[in-house]
């Protein structure tokens, strides 16, 4: 049996601070210092962070980059209205530039709407929906591809959104937007909720898995719950998938996003515990196997 | 062993003699009938149930905002009392054992108040409503939602300590597989923890299809309900893939909870009950 071996194993830096700044140096040494490989940094607010400080930041830490959106209020990319499109498209593409500049491979993230926004009763006005989102990100993925970067599209949980919540929703939007650059990010936490079976859903995905994010099944330590990992990781060396794992959780002392998640307890004793017991769950499970 | 029922909730505008007579001729012995009492006709739902030869189990509870356990606005705070003892009276009149309770508005994800406030609103209800429940020969069976419905009470640990906390016998604890799904780290240890307070049962997968239709193994969830000498009801409250499940069951319906999923879920336990030697 071939095992996964070589991935990169990462931590969000939702776990750390949010919104994450410029002034958050401190996280680097913190993650590398945990005996992390990468950090996932999240552009909630591009003004407040630099790509060539995080840049600066890896190289003087050690760690790979890996980029993600945020799609709070207002960046929708398939909005109805042409201005929202606009300023969702030009937040993409400055993730884009983020990305490029620091050296991730992609920009992650359910960058398809607006998360959490208001339900759509019309299947009719879903399918509108999807063909603008095909249509906005298919322009970022030609502006990306033009910079090496690949878009790694995130299906979230029916609570989330009702545009892409199982990974063959996910494969549909790829197969819309029809770009060589544009896979999917799969996420352990959502596939709980909306897949029948995780590792054949992985498995559908393939070579379209370009990200993965592991979080367990309340958003604790992954290993602590219920996630069927071993059926998860299996599925994984069935692919044959090289790329990063970052393990995501969030801050429930931070109301917007304890908002945003609706997370209001803690998952773990501390943050810190939980991502150092992630990071040792996630390296063992990737071990090879003695057969 | 068991006693099955089924949520007619997701049957949505469907006339209820219609849904109790499908619920029958798939082998339930009761129906689970949704919290509208207003609604409802008494006669037509007793003249099925007879008909059919099931009983009614249980009345779900519908926490709309206007009938909020907590609201920051006393006057709401006071029509969700009453809304409560309306599906007492309502289970008591159909002979129907239990009245699911959960005291928040359902999808209401941030407090209004504090939350220390907030549980000892709930508290005073739950425990003015266990009264009256008990008088009524009902009991209320308190339900955990997951992050995405409520705040307050998403846990069973959160839930023990409520119910201990009103300490009547007429307050019992409710597992929902779904909802545990995403809330507890095992939800058998759950149920087991839950002990002699577990009141009432909703069985979902996963995805909150019919069990069997996720990837939820419920073998050793039988196993620990069973272990409880549990002596309630097995319902299943399965309900469409969408945040906004009223949206669906207004506009397209889901009709592969009627037929299919009515006759699967209840074949999907008994084989496990046979499994478990536990019939």
């Amino acid at each position: 049996m071939t095992n996964v071996i070589g991935n990169e194993v990462g931590l969000s830096t939702f776990v750390l601070a949010s919104p994450f700044t410029d002034n958050d140096a401190a996280s680097f040494d913190r993650v590398a210092d945990m005996g992390y490989d990468l950090i996932e940094v999240c552009i909630e607010d591009p003004s407040l962070l630099s790509a060539n400080w995080i840049a600066e930041q890896a190289s003087r830490t050690g760690l790979a980059v890996s980029i993600c959106g945020a799609f709070g209020p207002g960046r929708d990319i398939s909005a109805a209205d042409a201005e929202t499109r606009e300023g969702a498209l030009h937040y993409l593409k400055t993730c884009v530039d983020f990305a490029a500049t620091v050296g991730s491979p992609h920009v992650a993230g359910p960058m398809y709407a607006v998360t959490g926004g208001p339900p759509m009763r019309d299947e009719a006005q879903r399918v509108e929906k999807r063909s603008r989102a095909a249509l906005g990100l298919g322009l970022v993925a030609d502006y990306a591809a033009g910079l090496g970067v690949r878009l790694a599209i995130e299906p979230l949980n029916r609570f989330e959104t009702d545009l892409v919540n199982t990974v063959e929703q996910g494969l549909e939007l790829c197969g819309l937007i029809d770009r060589k650059n544009v896979g999917l990010l799969i996420d352990t936490f959502h596939m709980n909720i909306e897949e029948k079976n995780i590792g054949d859903a992985v498995r559908a995905a393939g070579d379209l898995v370009f990200h993965v994010q592991v979080s367990e099944n309340d958003r604790g330590t992954p290993g602590s719950g219920h996630i069927p990992w071993e059926q998860f990781f299996l599925s994984l060396q069935d692919i044959g998938y090289g790329g990063p794992l970052v393990v995501e959780s969030f801050l429930p002392t931070v109301q917007e996003i304890a908002r945003a998640v609706s997370l209001w307890r803690p998952v773990a004793a501390s943050m810190d515990e939980l991502a150092i017991d992630g990071l040792a769950f996630v390296r063992s499970s990737l071990q090879p196997s003695q057969d | 062993m068991f006693r099955y029922t089924y949520n007619t909730l997701v049957y949505g505008r469907e006339p209820i003699s219609i849904g109790i007579e499908r619920v029958a001729l798939a082998g339930y012995d009761g129906v689970e009938l949704v919290g509208e009492p207003a609604d409802a006709d008494l006669k037509e739902i007793n003249a099925a149930l007879s008909a059919n030869g099931v009983v009614a189990s249980s009345i779900v509870s519908i926490f709309t905002p206007e009938r909020d356990i907590v609201s920051s606005t006393a006057g709401t705070r006071q029509k969700a009392i009453d809304y409560v003892k309306g599906n007492i009276d309502y289970a008591a009149v159909l002979g129907a054992e239990i009245v699911t309770f959960t005291p928040t508005a359902c999808m209401k994800i941030v407090p209004e108040s504090n939350l220390d406030q907030e549980w000892d609103w709930a508290i005073a209800a739950a425990t003015e409503l266990a009264d009256y429940a008990g008088t009524a020969g009902v009991r209320l069976a308190l339900e955990p939602w997951n992050r995405y419905e409520t705040y307050l009470i998403t846990r069973t640990v959160q839930a023990l300590k409520f119910i201990d906390e009103v300490g009547s016998p007429n307050l019992a604890y409710m597992a929902d597989t779904f909802h545990m799904s995403l809330e507890e780290a095992d939800i058998a240890a759950s149920i087991t923890l839950a002990g002699a307070r577990l009141g009432h049962v909703h069985l979902a997968d996963s995805n909150r299809a019919a069990p069997g239709f996720g990837h939820l193994d419920f073998r050793p969830i039988i196993s620990a309900i069973a272990a409880t000498d549990y002596k309630g009801w097995i319902s299943y409250e399965l309900l469409p893939a969408a945040g906004d499940v009223w949206g669906v069951l207004d506009g397209p319906g889901a009709p592969e909870f009627k037929g299919p999923y009515t006759e699967a879920a209840i074949n999907h336990t008994k084989a496990i009950v046979s499994e478990l030697g536990l019939d």
